[in-house]
């Protein structure tokens, strides 16, 4: 009896293992044909991340785009997964299920263009560069071609509490046009008047040194890739206005995003210096409306500083492999050249583009309630077009994690001559 | 004094319940809060909990990227075993000149991180692509192939072997069976605990994978569930009480699975080790 049992347990067990591979196979089979996108001018692909922000931008293009024989599947992917897979399948050699439109962060394009440089294909020629804010585009294009279309503006701003900074005796003129030491000293004077902290930072995370360092058109490298952390004035200059901030007690630390969104939503901060994208995030917490401003980025205390940055922000490129030319086209159409797009897009998205002619459309003069009725966007698209112009290099992320531990090492007492010659020596040793 | 002792023991052991049980207690309250209230570390239940699930259900395809997780895991576990512990018990009761040397190579690749090799495997299922579609990029034969076969569960079922009795082998040969046969009837049947135990680590390895899954399903409906949380996560501004369901819902299984093997996995564990 037993026997006959276990027979027919395992009769069963084959039967559904063999059910589920033949379901796992004809899976694969309908999509068979899709993948091998050689030759296949209708099944384009693009990959970009954030649901509501960018595949939303996509999708809203391809209501823009007019002709009806494009067909485009947009697919979501988070952004260190699209990192994941471009490098598996680039370093591969296998273009075999690589999308024909992905989305790169524009700090990050250049490691990818200068490793791949034959996996992209350039679109200069589908659109006009010069409808585009000048900053974007030295990290969209390598070896005098264009390969990226410009999308999302990191613009900065220096969003702020009114209600804080009213108590700390400072109106809105006091904070336009400000420089970091400025923006320190009033940092110790809400701390001591209202006993909030200023700003939240996350230690690991040193993008607010390179805002700052935008500031004045330097980088952690030079156009020619040189490191250059050695004598590099302006972000001597941030560095210690960075170690003046975390000295005096008025940032609040956080070790996640979610740490960091909380921060301001539950009113533990009075600013939030960060790019423009940072806005809904404010927003999110409707019990806070009316009490939030936004000032123009702070500068560093130099000749030739303005007080405009950027912070994150991505482009559109085109992969080297079939349908390139109807994605480009796509692209060129639509977020190269549709000024009624770009009003959509901010309207409804809520997404600042670098497009130029767009700013002055309806959709940027709209007054914001939750910012006390500022043109926040219009506000935004005048100081993206001041941002000085970076070449981003190949290894900014890299430097970074060299100088995050450095810096810990600063702030405990090590001098910043010694602080930043070290960590020159060693990204000269890893990034040579 | 007796008592001092054991107040302390019960003091100790509630600590250490509670943190490892806290991240799970905070995984469910979240999941019925709003996002904002999820970020300020809110500890009490809410009242979101449709609206999440509602938000999860509209935004992403959750049923597809279960039922993907559960065609593999289940392949994969199946297939993990039947293979390991064949191979397991090959090595264990036959014998062969070479076959500790062998034994021992296979053991030595499991030092080999999986990082290392992803990129010549990816070619290999690039170049496969054109000729069997069936295998090649973006199915899920791709997604379990290359994890079917692991030197770690060939060691776990040969380490377990070592307690079977070779006499029933023996006995087994007298009365007639053939090996197959004293392979499926008796050594599987003896060695229950043994599976059970490498059914739950199989399944959980394969319900949690990440890397392979992630480069080599690349279409929407291929997705499985740690690739659906990591979609979720990768917002400008991430709806937390949305991730939170995805993950409650992404962790009942390998729980159902655990707790519906408990008994047998703590058995065949304690067996491996006195082997």
């Amino acid at each position: 009896m037993r026997e006959k049992l276990s027979a027919k347990f395992w009769l069963l067990i084959v039967a559904i293992l063999t059910a589920m591979v033949l379901a796992a196979c004809s899976g694969g089979d309908e999509d068979g044909g899709d993948e091998t996108t050689e030759g296949n001018a209708e099944g384009i692909t693009a990959w970009a991340w954030d649901v509501n922000f960018n595949i939303a931008a996509l999708e809203l293009a391809l209501e823009h785009y007019d002709n009806e024989d494009f067909d485009m599947e947009i697919i979501e992917n988070a952004q260190d997964d699209i990192v994941q897979r471009l490098n598996t399948g680039l370093s591969s050699g296998t273009m075999n299920g690589m999308p024909n439109i992905v989305l790169i962060e524009d700090q990050r394009a250049q490691s990818f263009l200068q490793s791949y440089p034959d996996a992209f294909y350039p679109i200069g020629d589908y659109f006009n560069t010069e409808d585009f804010a000048d900053y974007k585009l030295a990290p969209t294009s390598y070896d005098g071609e264009q390969y990226g279309l410009p999308f999302d503006t990191g613009v900065t701003g220096f969003f702020y509490r009114t209600d804080y900074l009213e108590e700390a005796g400072y109106t809105h003129d006091d904070l336009v046009d400000i420089t970091w030491n400025e923006y320190v000293e009033i940092a110790k004077d809400v701390k001591d008047k209202t006993g909030q902290a200023m700003l939240s930072l996350d230690p690991n995370d040193l993008g607010i040194l390179r805002v700052m360092m935008q500031s004045t058109g330097t980088w952690y490298t030079t156009e020619d890739g040189t490191i250059q952390l050695e004598g590099n004035e302006p972000l001597q200059m941030a560095l210690e206005n960075y170690k003046e901030l975390m000295d005096n007690d008025v940032v609040k630390l956080n070790s996640d995003w979610s740490q960091y969104l909380a921060a301001f939503n539950s009113g533990d901060v009075a600013s939030v210096p960060a790019g423009n994208w940072i806005a809904p995030s404010i927003e999110a917490e409707e019990s806070q409306a009316g009490l939030w401003r936004v000032a123009p980025t702070p500068r560093l205390d130099m000749e030739g500083a303005v007080n405009a940055s950027n912070q994150g922000g991505s482009s559109f490129y085109v992969l080297n492999i079939d349908g390139k030319e109807e994605a480009a086209e796509f692209l060129g159409e639509t977020f190269g050249s549709d000024v009624e797009f770009y009003q959509d897009l901010v309207q409804e998205i809520g997404a600042i583009g670098t497009f130029i002619p767009a700013s002055e459309g309806d959709a940027y003069q709209f007054e914001n309630e939750f910012f006390n009725n500022q043109q926040v966007v219009y506000d935004f698209s005048q100081w993206m077009e001041e941002i000085p112009q970076v070449d981003y290099g190949m290894n900014t992320y890299g430097i970074e994690d060299i100088l995050s531990a450095e810096i810990q090492q600063y702030l405990d007492g090590k001098s910043l001559e010694d602080v930043l010659s070290d960590a020159q020596a060693q990204a000269e040793n890893q990034f040579k | 004094m007796k008592k001092l002792k054991r107040v302390f023991t019960y003091l100790f052991l509630s600590v250490a319940a509670i943190v490892s049980i806290f991240p799970f207690l905070w995984m469910l309250v979240s999941m019925t809060n709003k996002s904002v209230d999820v970020t300020a570390g809110r500890l009490i239940p809410g009242t979101h909990f449709i609206e999440n699930l509602k938000n999860l259900l509209d935004q992403t395809q959750i049923g597809i990227a279960l039922w993907n997780s559960f065609v593999i895991a289940i392949i994969t576990t199946v297939l993990t075993l039947l293979i390991g512990s064949l191979a397991g018990y090959g090595f264990e009761i036959f014998r062969s000149k070479g076959k500790d040397i062998v034994f021992n190579i296979l053991v030595l690749s499991m030092m080999i991180p999986f990082a290392a090799i992803m990129i010549p495997l990816y070619r290999l299922f690039g170049r496969i692509s054109a000729d069997a579609p069936l295998i090649g990029l973006d199915t899920l034969a791709a997604a379990f192939l290359p994890t079917i076969i692991t030197a770690f569960f060939i060691f776990f079922f040969r380490q377990n072997t070592k307690m079977f009795a070779r006499e029933l082998v023996e006995a087994g040969r007298i009365d007639g069976l053939s090996e197959w046969g004293i392979f499926f009837r008796i050594y599987m049947p003896t060695m229950k605990t043994t599976y059970a135990a490498a059914a739950i680590i199989a399944f959980m390895n394969s319900w949690n994978n990440y890397l392979w899954p992630l480069v080599v399903l690349q279409s929407p409906n291929k997705q499985t569930i740690p690739l659906l949380i990591s979609n979720l996560g990768a917002g400008y501004t991430p709806d937390y009480g949305v991730i939170m369901t995805a993950i409650v819902i992404a962790t009942l299984p390998t729980a159902l699975v655990f707790f519906l093997m408990q008994r047998h996995f703590v058995a065949g564990m304690m067996g491996s080790v006195k082997g």
